[in-house]
C-alpha cells in the first residue's frame, strides 16, 4: 500500500472508531479500497481517483436484526445505503405527527421525543443505559443513529437493498422525522457528510437520485407547512413539487450575480445567504438570508426590475429550492394572498439595502454576525467590556451552579464594546447534535436548549468538534468505564464527558452568569437586533 | 426646518446609575431635612433618644450595606434563593453605605466623637465610604479605558504566562536577526519584555505612549533590507502586545488592590460597631 493508502486507512480507523462502542453493530469493515467500492451500484459511477479520495469516509457495517440505527428527532451526520437484508422506518405516535414544517423562520420544529419518555426499548434488542424512566441498567447505552421520511403518523416502511436513507437530514441538518431499525441482519454501506457532498456534486445522476427522494418522501408536506404555500391547494404543492428544482451550494458559492438577469424565485431550505452589493470600489453586505427566507421577490414582484439586485453568495453549506418565475406568476395567478405576502417581503428587502448603503458600519455588523455565526444563536452571552470590571464573578457563578466546572470562558471574539463570550449560542439549528452515537446531547423538545446528559455521555468528542464556536469542552471524569460496560468498546477506557452551557436549565432559575454579575454587563442575545440595540446603547 | 426638540428621558430611561444617584440624593435632602427640623425641637446628641434613633438606623443601613458582600461570597445560594440579582444588589450596597455616613453624622449631632472607639468607628465610617466611592469610580472609569485604548483582551490570571509567550517569541525573532537588530533588542527592547510592569502612566494613556516610544525603532527599520525590516516589524508587534499587556496588568491590578482599602477597613468597621453596640446595651 502507498502512504496515500496508508493515510486513508488511518483517516478511516479515526472517522469510524466510535462506532466500536456501538450497540447492534456485528462487524465495520476496513477501508475499502477504490476497486471494492466500484462493485457497489452506488459508486459505480464514480474514477477510481475519486473513490480513493472519499473512501475514507466510507464503510460498510453489518448489523444485527433490531438494531437502532437512528430514533426520531436525532440529528446524524450519514447516509445508509442498503447491501443486504431490509431496514424499517417508522414514524412515532403522539403530537401531531408527520412531518413539520422545515421552512419555518425561527426554528427547526420537529420536536425529538425526551429520551426518558422514548418507548419500545426493550424490544429493540440492543442493549442501553437510557435515562431515569426506562433505564434498566447503569451499564449500557443504546446507541442512535438517522434519516428524514414524510410518512402518516404510526404508519411505516421497508427499505430492501439499493435503497438509500438518511441522506435528507444529513445534508440538510435537519432532525430525522422517522425511527429506524433493522428489520433482519443487514449490510449497510455508510457514508459520511463530507463524502455524500462531494458524490452529489460529482455526479449528476446522483443528485437526480438524492433530489428525486427528496421530492417523493418530504418536498411536498415541507412545502405545505411553508408560509409561501399554505394557501395553496394541495394539488397545486403536488404539481408544484415537479417543477421546482433543488439547489445545494458549497461554502462562498455564488447563487446569483448582481445585474444579472433575474426571474426566479428561492427559498432556503437551510444554511445562510448573504446578499452583497458593489459599492464604490468595493462592496457591502447588505442583508443575509436564513431558513424559510426567499430571495427574487423584489425581482418578480416590482416591474422595471429585471436584475438581481444583489449577489448571493452562500456562507456555509446550503441548500436552497428554485421555483421557476412562471410558475411563480401562476401561483399569483391562482392564489392573490400569495401576492401579500412577497410584496410585504420585497418591501423589508428594500429597506434593508437600502439602510445598510446609508449607515456602513450596519453592513460591518451583518458581516460581522455572519462571519460570528451570530446569525445562528438564540442565547448568545455578550458581555459589555465598558462596564465589565473583568472581576470574573461570572464564571465563578457559573462553576458554582454546576459543581466547580464552568461551562464557559470570559474569552472570545470582540466586537466594538461586546465581548462574545465562548459560551454555547444557544444555536437555532444545532450542529453539535448531529451524529452523538447516544443522544446524550439532546433538545428535551421545540424550541427547547440543548443540554448533554452526562450519565449517557461517553465522551466521544463528536459535539466538541462539531460545534463550531468552541463552546462544548471535555473534561476528564477521572473514572474508567466498568469492565462489564456495555458497549464494548468503553471497558476499561478512561470516561470523558462533554459539558456546555444550558442556561442553568432544571436548576429553577436564569443564567447565573447574568444573575451574578454586579455591573449588569453580561447580556443574553436572542437577534441581531438585540446585539444591534447593545452596540447602540450609550455607555 | 426646525431641530426635532429632543425629549425628556423618563424615569424609566434613564441610566440605572442615574436613577440610584436621584434615590441618594433625595434620600439625603429628606435626611438633612429631618436633621434640620429635629434639631428645632431640641438638641441631637448621640445619647438622647433622637441620637439613638440616628444610630440605631447607621447600624441597620451598614448591616444591609454588608450584606453585598455575603450575597457576593455565596453565589450558588443566593440565586437558587432567589436573592435579587448582584446588579441591584451593587447599588444598593453603594447608597445604603453612603447614606449610612450621613447618619453617623446626624448621630453624633454632626460632632466631633468622644473615646477612641467612636473615634476609630469614625474614621473607619470615613474611610470606608471614601474608599467605597473611589472604587465605584475605578469601576465606571478603568473598563472604558481597557476596552477604548486597548485592542486585546487579557485575562488577569494569565499575564504571566503571556509575558513569558511574548518574550521567548520577541527573543526568537531577535536572535533570527542580524548584529544591528539584535543589539538595538538588546540594548533598547529587551528590557520592556521583561516582568509585568506597572505604569502609572496607563491611567491616563491606556496605550501608554508605546508608539511614541517605538519611534526610534520606526527609524531603524527604513534603513534595513526588507526581510530584517519584517522581522523587526514582528518585534514591534510583540513590542505592542506586551505594552497594552502591561496597561491590562496596571489597571485591572489597581481594580482588585482597590479591595484591600475597602474590606479591611469594613471588616474593623462592623467589629468595632459590635462593640459600640454592646457597650452602649450593656452600659
Amino acid at each position: 500500500m502507498d502512504k496515500t493508502g496508508i493515510k486513508q486507512s488511518e483517516l478511516h480507523r479515526d472517522r469510524w472508531s466510535s462506532l466500536d462502542t456501538q450497540g447492534g453493530i456485528v462487524e465495520v469493515s476496513e477501508r475499502l479500497g477504490a476497486a471494492e467500492l466500484e462493485k457497489i451500484e452506488l459508486f459505480a459511477d464514480y474514477d477510481r481517483k475519486f473513490l480513493d479520495k472519499i473512501s475514507h469516509d466510507v464503510s460498510v457495517a453489518t448489523w444485527e436484526a433490531g438494531a437502532v440505527l437512528f430514533e426520531q428527532g436525532t440529528y446524524i451526520d450519514l447516509a445508509f445505503f442498503v447491501l443486504s437484508g431490509e431496514v424499517e422506518v417508522w414514524i412515532e405516535g403522539g403530537g401531531e405527527g408527520g412531518a413539520r414544517p422545515i421552512f419555518d423562520l425561527d426554528r427547526t420544529q420537529v420536536a425529538p421525543v425526551a429520551p426518558a419518555e422514548r418507548t419500545g426499548r426493550d424490544a429493540l434488542g440492543s442493549t442501553r443505559l437510557m435515562k431515569s424512566a426506562t433505564r434498566v441498567s447503569d451499564r449500557e447505552i443504546t446507541m442512535l443513529a438517522t434519516m428524514d421520511f414524510d410518512l402518516p403518523r404510526e404508519a411505516g416502511a421497508r427499505l430492501g437493498p439499493g435503497e438509500i436513507f438518511g441522506e435528507i437530514g444529513a445534508l440538510s441538518g435537519w432532525p430525522q422525522s422517522v425511527t429506524a431499525r433493522t428489520a433482519s441482519p443487514c449490510r449497510l454501506v455508510q457514508i459520511r457528510l463530507p463524502a455524500l457532498r462531494l458524490m452529489k456534486r460529482k455526479s449528476k445522476a446522483l443528485k437526480e437520485r438524492l433530489d428525486g427522494l427528496y421530492r417523493q418522501r418530504s418536498l411536498a408536506a415541507q412545502l405545505k407547512n411553508t408560509p409561501l404555500f399554505q394557501a395553496c391547494t394541495d394539488m397545486f404543492v403536488e404539481a408544484l413539487k415537479e417543477s421546482v428544482e433543488l439547489v445545494s451550494l458549497e461554502p462562498s458559492e455564488v447563487l446569483v450575480r448582481e445585474g444579472e438577469t433575474a426571474g426566479d424565485l428561492y427559498v432556503v431550505r437551510s444554511g445562510f445567504v448573504k446578499l452583497i452589493q458593489a459599492f464604490e470600489q468595493g462592496e457591502i453586505s447588505v442583508s443575509y438570508l436564513s431558513k424559510g427566507m426567499t430571495l427574487g421577490e423584489v425581482e418578480l414582484m416590482i416591474d422595471g426590475i429585471d436584475g438581481w439586485q444583489a449577489t448571493a453568495e452562500s456562507v456555509e453549506y446550503a441548500e436552497l429550492v428554485r421555483i421557476p418565475g412562471e410558475t411563480v406568476r401562476q401561483m399569483l395567478e391562482s392564489n392573490p394572498g400569495l401576492s401579500e405576502i412577497l410584496w410585504s417581503s420585497a418591501t423589508e428587502r428594500i429597506r434593508e439595502i437600502g439602510a445598510a448603503r446609508r449607515h456602513i458600519p450596519h453592513s460591518e455588523f451583518v458581516q460581522v454576525a455572519l462571519d460570528n455565526g451570530l446569525v445562528q444563536g438564540s442565547s448568545i452571552l455578550a458581555i459589555d467590556l465598558n462596564r465589565c470590571t473583568r472581576c470574573d464573578d461570572c464564571v465563578k457563578a457559573c462553576a458554582d451552579t454546576h459543581g466547580g466546572r464552568p461551562r464557559f470562558v470570559r474569552e472570545g471574539n470582540r466586537y466594538q464594546n461586546l465581548l462574545i463570550a465562548k459560551s454555547c449560542y444557544h444555536c437555532r439549528d444545532p450542529v453539535c447534535l448531529v451524529g452523538c452515537p447516544t443522544g446524550a446531547i439532546h433538545r428535551a423538545g421545540v424550541g427547547e436548549v440543548v443540554t448533554i446528559d452526562e450519565e449517557i455521555c461517553i465522551g466521544c468528542s463528536t459535539c466538541y468538534r462539531n460545534c463550531p464556536y468552541d463552546a462544548i469542552v471535555m473534561w476528564d471524569t477521572h473514572e474508567v468505564w466498568p469492565a462489564d460496560m456495555v458497549p464494548q468498546g468503553l471497558r476499561g477506557r478512561e470516561r470523558q464527558a462533554a459539558s456546555k452551557c444550558d442556561l442553568c436549565a432544571d436548576t429553577g432559575h436564569g443564567p447565573a452568569c447574568v444573575d451574578n454579575c454586579p455591573q449588569g454587563c453580561p447580556y443574553r442575545v436572542a437577534s441581531l437586533e438585540e446585539f444591534q440595540a447593545l452596540l447602540d446603547r450609550r455607555p | 426646518m426646525p431641530m426635532p426638540t429632543p425629549k425628556s428621558p423618563s424615569l424609566s430611561t434613564l441610566p440605572r446609575i442615574n436613577r440610584w444617584l436621584l434615590a441618594l440624593v433625595a434620600a439625603t435632602v429628606l435626611c438633612l431635612a429631618v436633621f434640620a427640623a429635629n434639631n428645632l425641637l431640641g438638641d441631637v446628641r448621640s445619647g438622647n433618644a433622637w441620637g439613638l434613633s440616628y444610630g440605631a438606623a447607621a447600624a441597620i443601613l451598614v448591616l444591609i450595606s454588608a450584606a453585598y458582600g455575603v450575597r457576593r461570597r455565596t453565589m450558588r445560594l443566593a440565586t437558587r434563593l432567589g436573592a435579587g440579582s448582584a446588579r441591584v444588589w451593587l447599588p444598593v450596597h453603594t447608597l445604603t453605605g453612603a447614606l449610612f455616613l450621613l447618619l453617623v453624622l446626624m448621630h453624633s449631632g454632626f460632632r466631633l466623637p468622644e473615646g477612641w472607639v467612636t473615634w476609630g468607628l469614625w474614621l473607619l465610617s470615613f474611610w470606608t465610604v471614601a474608599s467605597g466611592l473611589l472604587g465605584l469610580a475605578l469601576q465606571r472609569w478603568i473598563p472604558r479605558r481597557l476596552t477604548s485604548a486597548l485592542t486585546m483582551e487579557v485575562h488577569y490570571d494569565r499575564i504571566a504566562e503571556l509575558v513569558e509567550e511574548t518574550r521567548s517569541r520577541a527573543e526568537a525573532v531577535a536572535g533570527d536577526c542580524g548584529e544591528t537588530v539584535r543589539g538595538f533588542y538588546e540594548r533598547r527592547l529587551a528590557r520592556g519584555f521583561g516582568q509585568p510592569r506597572w505604569r502609572w502612566r496607563f491611567f491616563l494613556d491606556a496605550g501608554g505612549g508605546v508608539q511614541n516610544r517605538l519611534r526610534e525603532l520606526d527609524f531603524l527599520a527604513r534603513r534595513l533590507a526588507p526581510e530584517e525590516r519584517g522581522r523587526l516589524e514582528e518585534l514591534r508587534r510583540l513590542r505592542v502586545s506586551k505594552s497594552e499587556i502591561d496597561a491590562h496588568y496596571t489597571l485591572q491590578r489597581a481594580l482588585r488592590l482597590w479591595l484591600y482599602l475597602h474590606l479591611p477597613a469594613s471588616m474593623v468597621l462592623l467589629a468595632l460597631l459590635a462593640v459600640h453596640l454592646f457597650t452602649v446595651f450593656y452600659y
